[in-house]
């Protein structure tokens, strides 16, 4: 990868400090056995509950809409801009388009972010993009672009969803014509149990197969999923990992469930937008 | 490729009758044809063509240092290339988000250790180990490059060989390796577990697998499956449209029937391979 040289990108082979402090013994296993025998997670919440949301609209002036979204420590804003010509392209499309960059904060995770876009995060761009394409009326922006760009201030799990969550608030204060509100959920899977709206540590435990032996279970994954609420739609699906059909299909269902939570918040929020720009 | 409304009505009224255009049901196969070992500079390689759409696949090793945050761990890195012969839509960046979303498949689908496991590269815990580049040229695109690219990839993985290492010599930094002198003292790699992808393309109500390039024009919502053993490695929608819920585990079902009964095949067919027939591609 091309490394930009004209920023500082502090010593080539540096190595987090956290690689050490985890050679004391805090593996994923002790975590995990931890969790499971105290049938409550590490931050006092039940497996499917969900952590608390803080949401934002307005929080850029120069963007034409923007939104901030907190769950839990996870913390994202999102700026939508103005619709613009699509660039460097000689032909008509009579659909417009979406381009989406999600970022991480150089301080955001544990390790250090370099301020190029990585392989994940463009991967989480190209999600996100997912996501978004099927929640705009492309056909209503012919020859348009629509600029995205998602940025994590901290990344405490589930930041996607996060700025899936927050886009769809931010495209509405944009006057972006969406179909409906956009509601995106995590969940991480290890061992048949399913870890709603997951950590960081949660998160990279999910991730990770714990050794054989002691759990015979190989299921272990990370989905995420978005929905377009009213319309009874996924607009976007991503799974990693390694799991069964039917432990696939209870993660799916618990996700389309959740999603439903996230729209009152939305709604009041946009509420509130509208009632603030008519009062006198 | 465009089609006019025609076309498509056709196409759409032979997936309901579990007939499409060129006789298939809505479960079946184009056929596939595979040949093993094939590029002489490569560890391992693998060209396959499913109809139209065509796969070259080369897999390179290198030693290298490991991740510190998993010392004990390899690496297997994919490098997809979108060929301006494949389609004019290729030339220039033009392939590069198809590129990119390709590689990005392909490697969560093979993050975990359960389909590829990546410990038995590790040749010194944290201070060496191997690297696996998996060069994928895509020459031809006639649709379902998915699910051709996963299955070309698995065999040439299934051909590539690791050389083996007679001895290592530790002086202080200084890691020296000695590498077998003969060329067929050599490794296999495990590739049963490999996934194999499966596009399910939603058309009308129905779900049908390997869609030719026609048909992903009529498709309003495809899944991409990866299925390794029966388990669900990555599952990820592509393209535009969106699915119901309901649709969704209809599609993960036909997806991982018809991925169970492909990668059956598929290794069967691997096993049969005969080594150095003289005949085919780049031959």
């Amino acid at each position: 990868m091309p490394i930009d040289h004209k920023r500082i990108n502090g010593p080539e082979e540096s190595v987090p400090y956290e690689l050490f402090a985890r050679l004391s013994g805090i593996t994923s296993e002790k975590t995990f056995e931890e969790t499971q025998s105290a049938n409550i997670r590490t931050d006092g919440r039940k497996f499917d509950e969900q952590r608390k949301i803080f949401l934002k609209n307005g929080v850029v002036s120069q963007a034409k809409g923007s939104a901030y979204m907190e769950m839990g420590q996870t913390k994202v804003m999102v700026s939508v801009f103005d619709p613009r010509e699509i660039p460097n392209r000689s032909d008509y499309s009579l659909k417009g388009e979406i381009y989406c960059e999600f970022k991480f904060a150089p301080f955001s995770c544990p390790k250090r972010r370099l301020h190029q876009q990585d392989n994940e995060e463009k991967q989480y761009s190209s999600i996100m993009k997912k996501a978004l394409e099927s929640t705009v009326c492309l056909h209503e922006l012919p020859n348009f672009q629509v600029d995205i760009y998602a940025l994590v201030l901290h990344n405490d799990g589930s930041a996607l969803s996060a700025a899936i969550n927050a886009a769809g608030v931010a495209l509405a204060e944009a006057g972006v014509p969406i179909y409906d509100i956009v509601a995106s959920v995590t969940v991480g899977v290890q061992q048949g149990i399913n870890f709603l709206d997951p950590t960081l540590s949660e998160e990279q435990m999910c991730q990770t197969q714990l050794t054989t032996e002691k759990f015979p279970n190989p299921n272990h994954a990370v989905v995420i999923i978005s929905k377009l609420p009213m319309q009874q739609q996924l607009c976007q699906f991503h799974q990693t990992g390694y799991m069964s059909l039917d432990q696939l299909k209870s993660a799916l269902e618990l996700l389309t469930k959740t999603c439903e939570t996230i729209v009152p918040l939305v709604q009041k929020c946009l509420l509130s937008l509208v009632t603030n720009s008519i009062k006198p | 490729m465009s089609l006019c409304d025609a076309e498509k009505t056709f196409i759409l009224h032979g997936v309901k009758e579990n007939f499409r255009v060129d006789g298939r049901d809505r479960e079946g196969y184009r056929p596939i044809e595979l040949e093993t070992n094939i590029v002489q500079h490569a560890f391992g390689s693998a060209r396959l063509r499913l109809a139209n759409t065509d796969v070259l696949v080369a897999v390179k090793l290198e030693i290298d240092v490991p991740f510190p945050e998993r010392p004990f761990e390899g690496k297997l890195e994919f490098f997809v290339d979108c060929s301006a012969n494949a389609t004019p839509d290729f030339e220039g960046r033009g392939g590069e988000t198809l590129a990119a979303e390709l590689a990005n498949i392909l490697t969560s689908a093979y993050r975990s250790p359960q389909t590829f496991n990546l410990k038995k590269l590790c040749i010194l815990k944290g201070r060496k180990c191997w690297k696996i580049c998996v060069d994928i040229l895509i020459l031809e695109c006639g649709g379902n490059l998915f699910d051709a690219v996963s299955l070309a990839v698995k065999a040439a993985l299934h051909n590539s060989q690791i050389p083996l290492i007679k001895s290592i010599n530790i002086d202080g930094d200084n890691i020296e390796l000695n590498v077998s002198d003969s060329v067929f003292d050599c490794e296999k790699l495990d590739v049963a577990n490999a996934p194999v992808m499966v596009t399910v393309c939603k058309i009308g109500d129905q779900c049908i697998v390997d869609p030719s390039l026609a048909e992903e024009q009529c498709s309003v919502g495809s899944v991409v499956v990866a299925i390794s053993q029966e388990y669900f490695s990555t599952v990820t929608s592509i393209g535009k449209g969106s699915l119901h819920p309901r649709t969704m585990c209809n599609s993960l079902e036909l997806g991982q029937k018809v991925g169970i009964r492909l990668n059956k095949a598929f290794m069967e067919t691997l096993h049969n391979i005969q080594p150095d027939e003289d005949v085919g591609f780049l031959k």
